[in-house]
């Protein structure tokens, strides 16, 4: 055990400041894109359902708790976290495509964010004594680890089936939310694209371009591939049908 | 600490019926003492050092080194558990022969540093492929045995990060003077 605080607080800080704003006009984006781009599913997209109310500026979630969002929110910080790299997974608005999505695309998976946020932070009460936000940065990363090679599975705490299979899902979710596509309510200002240095989507490539991107100077874009006239929503909603989003 | 009845038994296994495994072909005295200040051979492992705790690595002391040792390592396996067995929990080399043992909860952190006594240690993969120490989460209600395994080479080996408990093996084959073991047992219920 160390006596080093968690960096949790420093992060969320830092998004109460600058980043507030910017979360909450992306979010906005992606309420109204998704209303037209996604078809929701099952019970979720027919419940009435009340929003998170938050502190004035911070992010409105539509389907997470508070208390759900907050963890989620801890956890997708220590899975990609701000560094000298770049912006992490907050900045990037993980959490809330994750939001987003449950109402639509990833309304199946609902029922085992509930189940298994809870059974992680009965986890990290049982096994480091206290909430996972209250822990260390190395216990909060220890605790990842037992969840994520499912060694939480057997202690107890109610996850449904692995804990591996729980984990897996939120870094699924986390890593869409931080490199997808913006139009899907992540990878704000395209931070997660400019983290892997990825120049953006382009329909057409002329030998000038096919240079530059070779010689790593193709500036990025910074435009969504439904910014191009060549995605529509409607080829969009026909390819979900047939994949279920990797849910 | 409380032990079970079956501990003797389970215990006796243990250090006798997976001794020629713990070696490499080559003769070793098992001359080592290993001992832990929260545990001894036959108990339970305190929660502490599994994943129904922190999880932290657990405190191990040694004595008796062959005269000559100039390197140590430490395995953690369970003889019980894997496909092939063992499982490992934890591979640690490159310990100098100054050090008399290990103190609790090594980093598991790749920016944090090694207690300067143990500069030099390397933390190996464990059956999870991860560079550092996981400890026991057997299936409910089944007891499973925890070997860990001090060895005392001959040579300072120079190995690199990365080595699993097979790649160690291999690389301290011929190099052991000796080893020594301590074998606690831990259950979830």
């Amino acid at each position: 055990m160390t006596d080093e605080q968690p960096k949790t607080i420093s992060r969320r800080a830092l998004l109460r400041g600058a980043g507030a704003a910017g979360a909450v006009a992306a979010a906005s984006a992606v309420g109204v894109s998704a209303a037209t781009g996604v078809a929701p599913k099952g019970p979720a997209a027919t419940a009435e359902v009340q929003p998170t109310v938050r502190a004035p500026g911070r992010v409105v979630y539509e389907h997470l708790s508070a208390d759900e969002a907050d963890l989620l929110e801890a956890i997708a910080d220590q899975l990609i976290p701000e560094d000298e790299l770049g912006p992490g997974a907050l900045a990037a608005g993980a959490v809330v495509y994750i939001d987003r999505a449950l109402g639509g695309a990833l309304s199946r998976s609902r029922e085992a964010y509930r189940s298994g946020l809870a059974a992680f932070e009965r986890y990290c009460r049982s096994s480091r004594g206290a909430p996972f936000r209250q822990l260390s940065h190395v216990d909060q990363v220890s605790a990842l680890i037992d969840v994520e090679t499912g060694a939480a599975t057997g202690a107890r705490a109610g996850f449904a089936g692995s804990s591996g299979a729980f984990f897996g899902m939120v870094r699924d979710h986390v890593l869409q939310g931080t490199f997808g596509d913006p139009y899907y309510g992540g990878n704000r200002d395209f931070v997660g694209w400019d983290l892997i240095k990825y120049p953006g989507v382009r329909t057409a490539v002329s030998p000038a371009l096919q240079t530059a991107l070779e010689a790593g100077e193709l500036a990025a874009n910074h435009r969504s591939a439904y910014d191009s006239d060549n995605f529509e929503k409607a080829v969009v909603r026909h390819t979900r049908k047939e994949t279920h989003h990797g849910d | 600490m409380r032990t079970a009845h079956w501990m003797p038994v389970l215990y006796a296994v243990a250090t006798v019926g997976w001794a020629p495994l713990a070696a490499t072909g080559q003769a070793v005295p098992r001359t080592i003492i290993v001992e832990s200040p929260v545990m001894a051979s036959g108990d339970t492992m305190p929660r502490e050092y599994t994943p129904d705790g922190p999880n932290l690595s657990p405190p191990l002391t040694w004595s008796n080194l062959p005269d000559g040792t100039r390197e140590i390592a430490v395995l953690c396996s369970d003889f019980g558990a894997g496909n092939p067995a063992p499982w490992v929990h934890w591979v640690i080399y490159g310990i100098p022969a100054t050090a008399d043992g290990l103190p609790e909860g090594l980093p598991i952190l790749p920016e944090t540093q090694m207690p300067p006594a143990l500069t030099g240690a390397v933390q190996g993969l464990n059956g999870w492929r991860r560079p550092y120490y996981r400890g026991p989460a057997p299936p409910a209600g089944t007891p499973h045995i925890y070997h860990f395994t001090v060895y005392a080479l001959d040579q300072p080996l120079g190995l690199g990060p990365g080595l699993d408990r097979e790649d160690l093996l291999k690389a301290m084959d011929g190099h052991i003077l000796g080893q020594g073991d301590l074998v606690p047992v831990y259950t979830r219920f």
